[in-house]
């Protein structure tokens, strides 16, 4: 050190440490003089070290860590300023409140720095609170750059010390209240049911994590209890240091643990094989019979790491045995990217092969995972009884009615233990002995059911075995035996089912079962009215449904189960709770309020400690006293859900019904346990196959989602490479985006895209990453058609690829057609004959589709893009409603006798395009008039049915329905959509739609490929196209009269058009120059007034008659008339005016009170003029003066007269 | 310029908006009811007062309603509001010669119009900027009349009235909205009534041609 840091903290350390307290007979203690600040601020100084220096020399005992540290805290800490003050100074450190200058002190103490404080007190040693804290649990002073508030920026390397080499490290650390909340001290004392002791490395032993939830008090009550253990196990973890596995990230991040604190309560992801099991198995006796004092005393190197349940048996033993990693020096590792990292990480096959690199890992992953295992089986069990509840209520025709009032009886049947009733088959031995389910006899082994016998000794489920164990050391434990489960599940199943009730599933033990109409028909009545008889016949049936089911399962499984009965679901789940083990209970009516009001809250359905401490916090610990509590109170204290349903339950009232089914709003996959990548295309490769799940969940779940989330989980900065927990993804910063997909999906490439396009964008580095989730949301059912093809949405692949979209998916071939690997351009260049000529394909062949080159986009110059084919599978047509049937049978019929559409019709079609078409031999088939019509459909039909629809164009009848086509339809009517809207562009002539579609076809121009539109655009008519006709052949004669009749069948005004857009077409073609942007506005304009009056145009506003000029200027404007007038005094103000002048005037302003009806200009001319002749020079002579007042009266009259003309009477213009 | 087709509707619908203003400023420039009735609101951009009493504000739109119909019919030449005093002599009238509206047929009112200038341009039918600055000169105008015109007697009251075109039909339909009268030339109270007429402006935006004054019963008091 030695820097000029020390200097003053050096004096000020020795002036504290010098500093001794006797009494307070120090001449601070006396009374300060007025005004005298400075001198009672020194003594206020003085004081408080007095005060520090006592605490001090109380605290002798401590161990005097920060001897020679001057502190100072800045801003909020946790812990608190107080804590940590007391923390110091007993740890002999010294402590100045008032910072007089920045060298006074060895360190200060800050959690987060504003960015100039930052700046300011870059070169100070600016240390986090944790310093203190971790330095007191070490028992040490630990170094205190690595809490350094301030650093070098992330990307810079730091050098540190690791066993006297100096390694260089990447400085990563995170900042933020965030951070310093999730591993503060405070949060840590929250969660300390698992907590972990500071400094932990994963060998750690933990075996304060096995404290259930509920010891969370105590731990804060015997709050130094973390700093004992912790300096205990600090001194293991320096013992095993040198088994070579210490990692360079100890020293760096000392601090992680807390923050895995959160992480330990994700739910594991896999089961473990079973082989592990035994192994933990053959040693229970070492963790069972230990407890924690017992194995911090002797035990220690015993200890083993933490067995949890979830883990796979190749655990950390692998890692930490790798010789790989192990090879590698400290600094080395500390020095490669998470890549690097993860590469080496998977060089070892044994590790490659159960991370997501694996090919198999996500199958396996899935299928070795319990909880997946468990909740997918349940989907399972629902979607079955969902299947048969349908089939039951459609047998049973009418489901029964619920009235008002009326009585239900609901059972709630539940296996006893059933993981444990179901193992303990297996083993009977056990079965009078306390036995648990669980993975294994480790000691963060989870007990997932144990047996009534266990549950004397306070064992319960949930609980972490090394808690169970100390409750009871000699707890047999039992394996997994999941077939076994789900054999008693369907058995149980079965009966359930076979009671005729109606089946809610809540589990795969437990299950509702809605039985009031059973007991009806046993009462004879409908429920509501009450008759003495009825009832208790009512009640006994119940039970005796009961009874018998109790008796079946028992028969079938082995295993016993309890019924509880109500009148709802909460009456009968809390029924249950009486009836067990191996009863039943029936909750009547009459006692419910009592019986539930007896119970404690957290016994309710739904309440546990968390709702629970709400209620108790406004005095409620019994069901009873939720009652004497107002429904806002309530409310108030849970929010309006829960504190309505609390209200609800308390009297017993529940509104749910069974059988009503939780819809489901999600459906997703996730992966955060063995994620380890090296590179982009593996996570990529893997995103495939995780998409790849969620497609198969989806399509389970019968449902496509509009919205995908995606969590991506990545390594917190701070966190260490290698999690505690092997391959899990220890401690991380987890994000979270969103994407609205707009049409509902469940496809596993659109997924994937838009999953590894969102993984993209979150810009983490593959090595970074340690899990991810995709989720599905906004679910849509999809429902399947008669062929089982799916039409519950849009089927946004035809939709979207435009061309292909004229196929008109009427049938399931179609649809199939459509996706057919194959190129569709292929269908195209080269068709064939037998794929037309074969009445199930569609007959318009698909079209190439490449929106990337919009030179091979048809214009589609039809109302709409759909065309229906003209060849239609009979069956199909069979199904279609009658209308629509109607419509197709038209081209059905020709169908049949359809020739095989000529290889020269598809190769015109693509011809046409290039400029060259006039050349082409194909022009054989060159259609008239085309620019309004279609050309890929009529090219493709046979030549008797494309005459067909040309007569449809001249058949007057037709019009009507070439309308409707246009009209809107729903997604699904437009597969069946008919064929014939090309009639409607050519008879636009007439009739409101016909506006709409010429509109339609303006838009289309607008375009901004308005070239490529005009480009595809066939050719015009013959006789239009002077350019082109040099090679006319005999074939174009026909199109040529098909054309005339045509264009002689339109009204006037469209032909004109017609011709018009023709020209346009073709000046397109051959010039290049794109007309149509000089004709739009017009063309707009003409659209506009179509719309607003489709018989008129412009109404041309007849001519105004011109407004009266005053002289030859033709004045209108009155400046300019009072320029003209003020000039004409000017002028004559030496002779006064002449007589015409004045006239001219009058006569001028005449006109304007009559023909310009302004009177006002009229009035303020005069009244300029007048206003002239008197402000007027004074040396004119009074002649002048006289015959100037006499023209202004002239002027005056003249203006009075007119506007007396006019009936104004007078206006004064003086 | 505006951009949407201007039909005969839409000038119309700017002129009755126009006179509902103006009608509010009369009244209380002429304070025929009380001034802490008006409250001040904003139209053209310029400060104007409204009044705020129900009935009133529904009965002047019920008439500028009843107006807008004959306007439409194109019958109107004037409209006036007419103030009396107590014993139903008018004093004061302020006319709005509306004569030279456009005029088409019924069928054609939403039809837009068109006025192409002798050189072939496209005249503007109803320039909203220009208009709006028009009328806020007449309304100015109007709120500063009162320093030109006489003091009202005590208990004045106040009418709408419209004076048809030479040609115009009455509206002589059940329901009916106005009260025909004869002409009030040659009025029976002793022939050719004498009046003061007070010019306020004219206004001319496009084909929104009006002219404003104020006739004032010369000698009436």
């Amino acid at each position: 050190m030695g820097s000029r840091l020390e200097e003053k903290s050096k004096l000020v350390r020795k002036r504290i440490e010098g500093h001794t307290f006797d009494d307070e007979k120090g001449d601070e203690y006396e009374g300060s003089k007025f005004g005298g600040f400075t001198e009672y601020f020194r003594r206020k100084k003085i004081k408080l070290q007095n005060l520090d220096a006592q605490l001090r020399a109380q605290s002798a005992d401590k161990p005097q860590i920060f001897k020679g540290v001057v502190c100072h805290i800045n801003g909020y800490t946790q812990p608190s300023l107080n804590d940590l003050h007391a923390l110091i100074v007993q740890h002999g450190g010294g402590f100045i409140q008032y910072l007089d200058g920045k060298t006074m002190v060895t360190h200060i103490i800050a959690s987060n720095l504003t960015p100039k404080k930052k700046e300011e007190f870059k070169r100070y040693r600016m240390v986090k609170p944790a310093w203190i804290v971790d330095s007191v649990n070490a028992g040490k002073l630990l170094p205190w750059d690595a809490y350094r508030v301030v650093d070098e920026g992330v990307g810079q390397k730091v050098l540190g010390f690791d066993n006297g080499q100096v390694v260089s490290q990447v400085n990563k650390r995170t900042q933020g209240y965030k951070e310093q909340t999730d591993a503060s001290w405070y949060t840590s004392q929250l969660k300390g049911e698992h907590s972990q002791m500071p400094g932990t490395s994963r060998k750690q032993p933990s075996f304060t994590q096995t404290l259930t939830p509920g010891e969370d008090i105590e731990d804060d009550e015997k709050y130094p209890a973390p700093e004992i253990t912790s300096s205990i196990e600090r001194a293991f973890d320096q013992d095993g240091m040198d088994d070579g596995q210490s990692s360079p990230q100890k020293l760096q991040q000392p601090r992680k643990l807390p923050a895995t604190n959160t992480l330990i309560e994700t739910p594991p992801p896999t089961s473990p094989p079973l082989a592990p099991i035994q192994d933990e198995r053959a040693y229970p006796g070492e963790a069972t019979g230990a407890d924690a004092t017992k194995l911090a005393d002797g035990n220690a190197s015993r200890l083993r790491p933490r067995e949890g349940s979830q883990e796979p048996d190749y655990s950390m033993a692998i890692v930490r045995d790798s010789e790989k990693l192990n090879a590698l020096s400290p600094s080395r590792l500390a020095s490669m990217t998470a890549e690097e990292h993860n590469a080496l990480l998977l060089s070892d096959p044994r590790i490659r092969k159960s991370t997501v690199v694996h090919p198999d890992f996500l199958e396996q992953y899935y299928r070795e995972s319990r909880l997946h295992h468990l909740s997918t089986w349940k989907a399972e069990l629902k979607s079955q009884l969902q299947a048969l509840a349908a089939e039951k209520s459609s047998s049973q025709k009418t489901k029964l009615k619920k009235l008002p009032g009326q009585r239900r009886y609901i059972m709630h049947v539940d296996f006893d233990s059933f993981f444990a009733a179901v193992s303990l088959k297996k083993y009977p031995q056990y079965k009078d002995k306390p036995a648990v389910v669980a993975h294994g006899g480790g000691s963060g082994s989870e007990i997932a059911s144990c047996n009534y016998p266990a549950r004397k000794f306070g064992v319960s489920n949930g609980m972490w075995m090394k808690r169970a164990q100390d409750l009871y050391p000699e707890l047999k434990i039992l394996p997994y035996d999941f077939p076994g489960y789900e054999e008693a599940s369907r058995k149980f199943y079965d009966a359930i089912v076979a009671t005729g009730g109606t089946v809610q599933s809540v589990s795969i033990d437990e299950a509702l079962v809605d039985i009031s109409a059973i007991c009806f028909a046993e009462s004879g009545t409908d429920g509501v009215k009450r008759y003495e008889g009825a009832v208790h016949r009512e009640q006994r049936k119940a039970d005796l449904v009961a009874q018998q089911l109790r008796d079946e399962v028992l028969e079938k499984t082995g295993c016993a189960v309890s019924v509880g009965i109500g009148g709802n679901i909460l009456q009968a789940k809390i029924a249950l709770r009486k009836a067990k083990p191996a009863g039943q209970y029936h909750l009547k009516p009459e006692e419910v309020l009592d019986f539930i009001g007896k119970l404690e809250v957290e016994k309710l359905p739904g309440v546990a400690w968390s709702i629970g401490g709400k209620l108790e916090e406004i005095g409620i610990k019994l069901v009873s006293d939720i009652r004497e509590v107002s429904k806002e109170k309530l409310i108030n204290a849970l929010g309006p859900k829960t504190g309505e349903k609390m209200w609800d339950y308390s009297r017993g009232i529940d509104r749910t019904d069974v059988g009503d089914q939780v819809i489901r709003k999600s459906v997703s996959a996730e992966v955060n346990w063995g994620v380890r990548f090296e590179n982009q295309e593996q996570v990529d490769e893997f995103m495939l196959g995780l998409c790849g799940e969620l497609h198969k969940r989806l399509v389970k779940e019968r449902v496509k989602g509009k919205q995908l989330t995606m969590k991506v989980m990545r390594r917190a900065a701070d966190a260490p490479r290698d999690p505690p927990k092997h391959l899990g993804h220890g401690k991380c910063d987890t994000y979270n985006k969103s994407l609205q997909l707009g049409v509902a999906t469940n496809d596993t490439a659109v997924i994937t895209k838009e999953a590894i396009g969102m993984m993209k964008t979150f810009n983490i580095s593959p090595g970074e990453l340690r899990g991810i989730g995709m989720q599905m949301q906004k679910l849509d059912p999809i429902k399947f058609g008669t062929e089982g093809t799916d039409v519950g949405s849009q089927l946004k692949l035809q939709f979207k690829v435009g061309q292909s979209s004229k196929t008109a998916p009427v049938n399931q071939n179609t649809v199939e057609a459509e996706r057919a690997p194959e190129d569709p351009i292929q269908d195209v260049v080269t068709p064939e004959k037998q794929r037309v000529a074969d009445a199930n394909k569609p007959s318009v062949p698909v079209r190439p589709v490449n929106h990337s080159t919009p030179t091979k986009k048809a214009l589609n110059m039809l109302g709409t893009q759909f065309v229906l084919p003209t060849q239609v599978d009979p069956s199909v047509l069979a199904e279609l409603p009658a209308d629509i049937r109607a419509k197709l049978a038209r081209h059905v019929r020709p169908a049949g006798q359809s020739a095989p559409v000529p290889a020269a019709v598809n190769n015109h079609e693509k011809t046409s395009w290039s400029p060259s078409r006039a050349q082409s031999p194909a022009r054989a088939f060159a259609l008239p008039n085309q620019s309004q019509l279609d050309p890929s459909i009529l090219e493709a039909l046979p030549e008797d049915v494309r005459a067909e629809i040309l007569g449809f164009y001249k058949s007057p009848g037709n019009r009507k329905r070439g309308e409707q086509a246009l009209l809107p339809q729903s997604p699904r009517k437009l597969r069946t959509l008919p064929p014939i809207k090309q009639p409607v562009k050519r008879k636009r002539g007439g009739g409101l739609f016909a506006g709409r579609a010429r509109s339609n076809l303006h838009s289309g121009d607008n375009s901004t490929l308005t070239q490529s539109n005009f480009v595809a655009r066939p050719l015009a008519p013959k006789h239009l196209q002077e350019d082109g006709a040099a090679t006319t052949t005999d074939t174009e004669a026909e199109p040529d009269e098909l054309d005339a009749e045509f264009l002689a069948a339109l009204p006037e005004d469209l032909r004109k058009e017609v011709l018009d857009q023709q020209r346009q077409a073709r000046l397109q073609r051959t010039g290049g120059i794109d007309l149509s942007l000089h004709q739009r506005p017009k063309a707009r304009k003409k659209k506009a007034c179509d719309e607003e009056a489709p018989l008129d145009r412009l109404l041309q506003i007849p001519p105004r008659p011109s407004r009266p000029t005053f002289t030859m200027r033709k004045l209108t404007e009155l400046p300019d008339l009072r320029v003209a007038v003020k000039a004409w005094y000017h002028e004559f103000s030496d002779e006064g005016p002449y007589e015409e002048d004045v006239a001219a005037l009058v006569k001028y302003l005449r006109d304007v009170v009559h023909d310009e009806r302004d009177m006002t200009k009229a009035v303020a001319v005069v009244k300029w003029l007048a206003w002239l002749v008197e402000e007027g020079d004074e040396d004119v002579s009074e002649k002048v003066r006289v015959a100037w007042a006499r023209g202004v009266e002239t002027v005056e009259q003249g203006v009075q007269s007119a506007v007396e003309e006019r009936g104004l009477g007078t206006v004064n213009v003086g | 310029m505006s951009t949407e087709a201007t039909t005969l509707r839409v000038i119309i619908a700017a002129f009755t908006d126009f006179l509902t203003v103006a009608i509010h400023t009369i009244l209380y420039e002429r304070a025929i009811y009380p001034p802490t009735s008006f409250l001040s609101a904003r139209k053209y951009n310029l400060s104007v007062r409204q009044n705020r009493h129900p009935k009133v504000c529904e009965w002047i739109n019920d008439a500028v309603s009843a107006v807008e119909t004959e306007l439409l019919k194109g019958v109107v030449g004037r409209v006036a509001i007419v103030i009396y005093t107590k014993d139903n002599h008018p004093v004061e009238r302020f006319m709005l010669d509306v004569s030279r509206f456009p005029t088409v047929a019924l069928a054609d009112l939403d039809t837009p119009l068109e006025r192409t200038a002798a050189n072939g341009d496209r005249l503007p039918i109803l320039p909203r900027i220009d208009m709006e600055e028009q009328f806020r000169a007449t309304l100015s105008r109007l709120a500063s009349c009162s320093s030109t015109l006489k003091p009202l007697p005590e208990g004045c009251v106040f009418n709408i009235a419209v004076e048809l075109k030479q040609d115009g039909q009455p509206p002589l339909n059940h329901p009916q909205p106005w009260m025909p009268v004869q002409s009030a030339k040659g009025d029976a109270v002793g022939g050719q009534l004498q009046k003061k007429a007070v010019p306020v402006r004219s206004i001319a935006a496009g084909e929104l041609l009006l002219e404003c004054w104020i006739e004032e019963a010369d000698g009436a008091s």
